[in-house]
């Protein structure tokens, strides 16, 4: 069978990503964990895996389950995983969370829930790999943009089984060296494992099919293209080659620093290409979409620049906190979110209109959000990041809580505007409902199963 | 597979004087996919062999009796060529009863409107239509809604062209 359809559990992994994204939010800033505390902190801990598994996590797995089908145009592999995968991330990441505020203090006999939470998050990520790596394999010879997503799979297992390594070993669940080594030398190999192996490739490859696609730009292999992707690639197996040596007790950073050469690299192709893309778009005015993309790739530029600097200044150790920031939400956060916004129209309108298209009347999927609204808040959110960045640089954690207060109301307020796509609130002409039974999408569950 | 020929007699355009290499080309941009060319021709158009070849066509070379020749071009591979599970023989296909171009349109709207010509034709009818990209989520409707279709890429990548048989009422609901 050729073509694509809707992901029944995605929305559901959206919901559950936004609602982790404004809870790492408040967080943030009630002063929970870093700035506040040391980054090393068990709090710090908590907030950044609410963030990195919650909502980034969630929101990419709900992504890949949609958008992995589009780009190799084969259905989904194994669909029914989707909601198994979706509880075992909940549950997984709820384990980890209170053995961290177990290892902060705050009360005691926590300590299991890691190794537990590591087995379901490990679980959960296993299904959505075999989910999408099975797609992949159904689609072979697969395109440039899907073997992005094939490589950000690999760094996506190894990152889970560093993490489960790490919570074994801080449970004390096994008693081993060389998990004693991993936890001091690995930590760098799964921070980059996770955000660019996996995230920032993935975004990379799902990015050149989506922007052509929303930009109306030719798609077309560029060479820029195979190298950035070779690149990355071969960056992802050096860290990956890293791990033993680091469980060997070995410093590993030189190999983490290799990678992150190679991947600014790829990273600085990557932007070239999204500019010639940009470029030869036949789409001339920016959908709000389009306008967050270009924002993130700026603050991946920005935060190449950052790390530049920092590494010459000699402040890179101590500064880290700052470019992960950037990176996590300037980059990955602003992209995730902007194309959220559209692919929620999109999906919402198929969803509802689809069954009647061609024999009512019914409205463009503009007609389902109010841009001009959420343009401001969209805009309130990418400043408040830059202001973050600046607070944490300039060691100001007032000033950082404050921003993070504001991009929670920003949050907050495109939930909203989620919410009112889904609920078709914009939609001005009256749903033709007349004898064809249609359903309203429920807000963030799937539609039972009427019409296969 | 070719799902049968359109025929371009050039004789009369040189005849009066005429170039027929924009005739011959915009035929052959017409072609739905996997559709072959036959060109009836008052000599041997060799120029046009590698041009042709470029764009993935083979040909065969018939003299015919008054002196004049017919080369029947045919596109290389229907590999790529996509299609509903319940595609049988679409070389028996109508000729489409309506043709669009439906490049310059901004999806979702290409499928819109497709979605909208099955509604008006008949069953049977078939619809010709050239688009900027893959009709990824079209695909599954029309076959929920019980009609056939090929389709695939033209050769330099850059067009999708679809032929949508529509089906009949009764069959529509099982995929």
């Amino acid at each position: 069978m050729t073509g694509a359809s809707i992901s029944r559990w995605t929305m559901s992994y959206f919901a559950a990503a936004l609602f982790f994204l404004l809870g790492g939010e408040a967080l943030f800033a009630a002063g929970f964990g870093f700035p506040v505390l040391p980054i090393e902190a068990p709090e710090t801990l908590v907030v950044v895996h609410i963030f990195a598994i919650g909502w980034l996590g969630l929101l990419f797995c709900g992504a890949l389950l949609q958008f992995v089908p589009v780009l190799v145009s084969k259905p989904l592999h194994a669909p029914d995983l989707a909601l198994h995968a979706l509880l075992l991330l909940i549950a997984g990441l709820l384990c980890l969370v209170c053995g961290f505020v177990h290892l902060a203090g705050y009360f005691d006999g926590g300590l299991v829930l890691l190794p537990v939470g590591g087995m379901f998050l490990a679980a959960g990520f296993g299904f959505v790999v075999y989910m999408v790596g099975g797609t992949l394999l159904s689609a072979r010879p697969i395109g440039l943009p899907a073997r992005f997503v094939a490589t950000g799979l690999v760094a996506l297992t190894a990152t889970a089984i560093l993490g489960v390594s790490f919570a074994l070993d801080l449970s004390g669940v096994i008693e081993a060296s060389f998990l004693d080594q991993l936890l001091v030398n690995g930590l760098s190999l799964h921070a980059f494992l996770g955000l660019i192996g996996w995230m920032s490739v993935s975004a990379f490859g799902v990015s050149y099919r989506m922007l052509a696609m929303f930009l109306l730009a030719p798609e077309i292999d560029r060479r820029t293209t195979s190298a950035a992707w070779l690149f990355l690639t071969v960056a992802v197996l050096a860290v990956i080659v890293a791990i033993p040596v680091a469980a060997y007790g070995l410093d590993a950073t030189a190999g983490v620093h290799a990678a992150i050469a190679i991947a600014i690299i790829a990273a600085c192709l990557f932007a070239y290409d999204v500019v010639n893309i940009y470029r030869q778009r036949k789409r001339r005015s920016l959908e709000l979409n389009t306008q967050m993309s270009a924002v993130a790739v700026g603050a991946l530029m920005l935060a190449i620049g950052l790390f530049l600097f920092l590494s010459l200044s000699g402040t890179l150790a101590s500064q880290i906190g700052a470019l992960v920031y950037l990176i996590a939400f300037g980059w990955l956060t602003v992209l995730g979110l902007g194309q959220l916004y559209k692919i929620v129209a999109f999906i919402t309108w198929l969803e509802y209109y689809g069954p009647v298209l061609g024999r009512k009347p019914v409205p463009r999927i503009q007609d389902l959000i109010n841009e001009r609204r959420a343009s401001s808040w969209f805009y309130l959110y990418a400043g408040c990041v830059a202001a973050s960045v600046l607070a944490l640089l300039l060691e100001m954690p007032l000033l950082f809580r404050l921003a993070a207060l504001i991009q929670l109301i920003a949050v907050a307020a495109l939930v909203i505007e989620l919410a009112r796509t889904r609920k078709l609130s914009y939609v001005a002409i009256a749903p033709a409902a007349d004898g064809e039974n249609l359903q309203h999408p429920p807000l963030f569950l799937p539609t039972p199963i009427k019409r296969k | 597979m070719a799902i049968g020929f359109k025929t371009l007699d050039v004789r009369p355009i040189l005849a009066s004087g005429g170039e027929p290499f924009q005739a011959i080309m915009g035929t052959v941009d017409d072609l739905a996919p996997g559709e072959g060319f036959r060109l009836i021709a008052p000599f041997r158009p060799q120029p046009l062999f590698s041009v042709m070849e470029r764009r993935g066509f083979d040909y065969e070379l018939e003299e015919l009796p008054d002196g004049g020749f017919e080369v029947r071009f045919l596109p290389k591979e229907a590999i790529n060529l996509q299609h509903s599970e319940d595609v049988v023989s679409p070389d028996l296909w109508p000729e489409p009863s309506i043709d669009l171009d439906l490049s310059d349109l901004d999806p979702p709207e290409p499928m819109v409107r497709l979605l909208a010509e099955a509604e008006r034709l008949d069953p049977g009818e078939v619809i010709f239509a050239v688009l900027s990209r893959e009709p990824l989520f079209l695909f599954p409707e029309l076959t929920r809604r019980g009609h056939q279709w090929v389709g695939n890429f033209d050769a330099g990548g850059t067009f999708y062209r679809i032929m949508i048989r529509v089906g009949d009422e009764e069959n529509e609901g099982h995929d």
